[in-house]
C-alpha cells in the first residue's frame, strides 16, 4: 500500500446513484501532491459528479475517499475538514453578486478559519494581484467582465490554501477571448507546484499542464494515461472517438 | 452582362429636424389618449360629468355644507353637510381610546416617535442597520410609554391601553416577531431533517386555512380555558401571539419564493468555501433571498396593519374600537360616517405611504437587478 499521506486525493472503488441511475461505477483514482489530473468524456459521463464528491458536494454511496488523510465518514467534522483542503471553481463562477470582490475573497477566511480581518485583507490582495484584478478590487461581480468573474473565482478559492484545486470546466462558460486570460492564470498555478483535478475540454491546457488524463465515458474510468501517450496513441475506441468529436469542435 | 435591376435606393437625405407640429405635445396626447375615436369621446365624457357630479357633491357636503363647531352637537343637528366637530370633540378617545387622560400625552410620544422614524427609514438617510436599532428603540420605548411605571410615570394596566398606540404596537409586534419566524419557517420548509420540514409545512398550511377571527378567538378566549393559570398571559399577548403565527405563515411563503429564486451555486459555492449552515443562511443565502422577497412582503405587512382592526373584536381598543366606543356618545352617535372617515384616513395614508415605500424598494431592486445581471 502507498503511503496515504503522499495523496493529495485518493479514491476508493466509488460507486454513486442518482435513484436508479448508475452514474460513478467503481471509480478509483489518486492525485499526488504536485501533480495534476485532466479529467475529460462526453457529456452525462459523470465528471461534474465525480469532483462534486470529492469535496463532499455530493455524496456516495459506495467506497472510500481520502483527501489529505481525512476520510469521509459521513460526520460534520470530516465534512468541514475535507472542505478545508480543497478549493472550487465553478463553470458558472458562482460570485456572491452582494458582495464586492473583496468580500468575496475574505468571507470563507473570515467566517470558515476564524481568521482576522486584516490577515485576510492582506492576502486578498496578494491574491488579487497574482490573478491581475487589483483595479476591480471593490467592483461587484456584475461588473466585470466573465474572463476576469473566473479569475475572481480562483482567487476566492486559493483564500483557503487549498491543498488541492478542483476546477469544474472552468473555460467554458467564457466566450473565446477570455478563455485564455483564464487558462493563463491556471497554467501559472500549476507551475507553482498547485495539486489540480480539472476537468476541461481544452486539450491544449491538457498536454501542456497535466500529468495523468483521464478518460470517462458512462460513470467508469476507461482510461488514464500521461498526456503524450493518450493524445497520440489513444488506446480505445470510445478515447478515439472522442478526440475526434472535440478536434472537429475546435 | 445582367440588365440593370429595377429596384433603386436614392442616396441623399436631409438634415434632421422636428416632427410635424401637432403630432407631439400636450394637446396630441390629450386627443390620442381620450378623444381618439368616437366611442372613447364619449367614455370619457361621460366620465368626465360623473366625476365632476360627484366631486361636487362631495365638495358641498364635507366643506360647503360643514359644521366645524358645534358644542354639545347641537349645531350639526340641521345641517345638511358633515359634521366635523365630532372629531375636534372626540379625538382623543379615537386616537387614545380608555387611556388616562392625564396620561395621554405618552400616547401623542409613541404617535410621533413612529411618525418620525416612520418618515426617516423611508428617506433611506441610514444604513438599513442603523433603521433596525432604530426600531429597536422605537418599539421598547412604546411598550414602556404605555405600560408607565418607570421615570414618575404612573403604571397603566393593558386594559386601558387603547387607539392609535396600541394599533401600532400590535402592528410592530406582529412585524417584529413575525419577520423571523417567518424566515425560520421557510428554511424549515426546505430543510433536510423530515420531522423539521413537516412541522413547518404543517404550521404554514393549517394557519393558512384558517380564518384571522378564528385564530385571534382561540388565542384570547379559548386558549385560557386550557392552560394552567400560571401559564396564563394577557390577553393582549395572547392574541398577539396569534397575529405574529398567523402573519408568518403568510410571510413563509414570500420568504421561500425568494429562497427558490436564487440559483444552487450560490450555497454550493459558500459550502465548498467551507460555510457552516447558519454562516451561509446569513451572510449568503438570506441577504440574497430577503432582497428579492422584501417589495413582496410589504403586502403583508401591510395587511398586517389593517388586521390590528380585528382586535377590537376581543374588547381591546385600537382605533377602530376606540372610535366605535367614542361615537356611543348620545350628543355624537349620528355622526358615525364622520367619525369612520377620520379613521379611513388614518389608514389611508399610513398604508399607501407604506405601499409607495414597498414600490420604491421594488423599483431600486430592479435597477441593482440590471447592474447585477448573473
Ligand atoms: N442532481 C442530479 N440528479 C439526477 N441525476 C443527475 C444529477 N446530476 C447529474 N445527474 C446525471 O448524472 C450523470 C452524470 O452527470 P454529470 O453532470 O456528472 O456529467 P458530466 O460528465 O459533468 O457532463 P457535462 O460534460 O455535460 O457537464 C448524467 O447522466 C446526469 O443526467
Ligand atoms: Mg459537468
Amino acid at each position: 500500500m502507498t503511503a496515504q499521506k503522499d495523496f493529495v486525493v485518493s479514491m476508493q472503488a466509488v460507486n454513486k446513484w442518482f435513484g436508479k441511475h448508475h452514474v460513478l461505477r467503481d471509480v478509483s483514482l489518486g492525485l499526488a501532491a504536485g501533480e495534476r489530473i485532466v479529467l475529460c468524456g462526453p457529456s452525462g459521463s459523470g465528471k461534474s459528479t465525480l469532483i462534486r464528491c470529492i469535496n463532499g458536494l455530493e455524496g456516495f454511496q459506495e467506497g472510500t475517499l481520502t483527501v489529505c488523510g481525512a476520510t469521509l465518514d459521513g460526520t460534520q467534522e470530516r465534512l468541514a475538514e475535507v472542505r478545508s483542503h480543497t478549493g472550487m471553481v465553478f463553470q458558472n463562477f458562482n460570485l456572491f453578486p452582494h458582495l464586492s470582490v473583496m468580500d468575496n475573497l475574505t468571507l470563507g477566511a473570515i467566517y470558515a478559519r476564524g481568521e482576522p480581518e486584516d490577515a485576510a485583507t492582506e492576502r486578498a490582495k496578494g491574491l488579487l494581484e497574482r490573478v491581475q484584478l487589483t483595479s476591480q478590487t471593490w467592483k461587484y461581480p456584475g461588473q466585470l467582465s466573465g474572463g476576469q468573474r473566473q479569475r475572481v473565482a480562483i482567487a476566492r478559492a486559493l483564500m483557503l490554501e487549498p491543498e488541492v484545486m478542483l476546477f469544474d470546466e472552468p473555460t467554458s462558460a467564457l466566450d473565446p477571448e477570455m478563455v485564455h486570460e483564464v487558462l493563463g492564470v491556471m497554467e501559472e498555478l500549476a507551475q507553482s507546484g498547485q495539486s489540480m483535478i480539472v476537468v476541461t475540454h481544452e486539450m491544449g491546457f491538457a498536454r501542456r499542464v497535466s500529468d495523468l488524463v483521464v478518460f470517462m465515458d458512462q460513470g467508469e474510468i476507461v482510461e488514464a494515461a500521461p498526456p503524450e501517450t493518450f493524445f497520440s496513441a489513444p488506446a480505445t475506441d470510445r478515447a478515439r472517438g472522442f478526440l475526434g468529436q472535440i478536434s472537429h469542435a475546435t | 452582362m445582367t440588365e440593370a435591376p429595377a429596384s433603386y435606393a436614392t442616396i441623399g437625405g436631409a438634415p434632421a429636424r422636428l416632427p410635424p407640429l401637432g403630432s407631439t405635445g400636450f394637446l396630441a396626447r390629450l386627443h390620442k389618449r381620450y378623444f381618439a375615436t368616437p366611442l372613447m369621446s364619449i367614455v370619457t365624457i361621460v366620465l368626465a360629468a360623473i366625476t365632476v357630479w360627484a366631486l361636487a357633491g362631495l365638495f358641498r357636503w364635507a366643506i360647503w355644507d360643514a359644521v366645524w363647531y358645534a358644542p354639545e352637537g347641537a349645531a350639526c343637528r340641521d345641517a345638511a353637510g358633515a359634521c366635523w366637530a365630532v372629531i375636534a370633540e372626540k379625538y382623543r378617545v379615537m386616537l387614545f381610546g380608555a387611556f388616562p387622560y392625564q396620561e395621554q400625552w405618552r400616547g401623542g410620544a409613541i404617535i410621533a416617535l413612529w411618525l418620525v422614524w416612520g418618515v426617516l427609514t423611508a428617506t433611506n438617510l441610514f444604513a438599513v442597520s442603523l433603521r433596525l436599532i432604530g426600531w429597536l428603540i422605537v418599539f421598547i420605548a412604546t411598550i414602556a410609554l404605555l405600560q408607565g411605571g418607570i421615570f414618575g410615570m404612573p403604571h397603566v394596566g393593558t386594559d386601558l391601553w387603547g387607539g392609535l398606540p396600541l394599533t401600532f404596537l400590535i402592528f410592530g409586534g406582529t412585524v417584529a416577531g413575525g419577520l423571523p419566524l417567518a424566515i425560520l419557517l421557510a428554511l424549515g420548509r426546505r430543510s433536510q431533517l423530515p420531522a423539521i420540514r413537516f412541522l413547518s409545512v404543517a404550521t404554514i398550511e393549517c394557519v393558512r386555512g384558517i380564518p384571522l377571527l378564528v385564530v385571534l378567538f382561540f388565542a384570547a378566549l379559548i386558549l385560557p380555558l386550557f392552560l394552567p393559570d400560571q401559564l396564563n398571559v394577557d390577553k393582549l399577548v395572547r392574541a398577539e401571539i396569534g397575529m405574529i403565527i398567523f402573519f408568518a405563515a403568510y410571510a413563509a411563503e414570500v420568504v421561500r419564493g425568494g429562497l427558490q429564486a436564487l440559483p444552487d451555486g450560490q450555497e454550493e459555492a459558500a459550502k465548498a468555501l467551507g460555510l457552516s449552515y447558519w454562516q451561509r443562511m446569513r451572510k449568503i443565502v438570506l441577504p440574497q433571498a430577503l432582497a428579492i422577497s422584501i417589495p413582496a412582503l410589504f403586502n403583508d405587512i401591510i395587511r398586517a396593519f389593517k388586521n390590528t382592526t380585528f382586535f377590537s373584536i376581543l374588547g381591546l381598543f385600537d382605533v377602530l374600537g376606540a372610535t366605535k366606543a367614542a361615537l356611543q356618545d348620545p350628543n355624537w352617535v349620528r355622526y358615525g360616517l364622520e367619525g369612520y372617515l377620520f379613521v379611513f384616513l388614518l389608514y389611508f395614508l399610513i398604508c399607501s405611504g407604506m405601499s409607495l415605500y414597498g414600490r420604491s424598494l421594488e423599483q431600486a431592486n430592479a435597477r441593482r437587478g440590471r447592474k447585477v445581471e448573473r
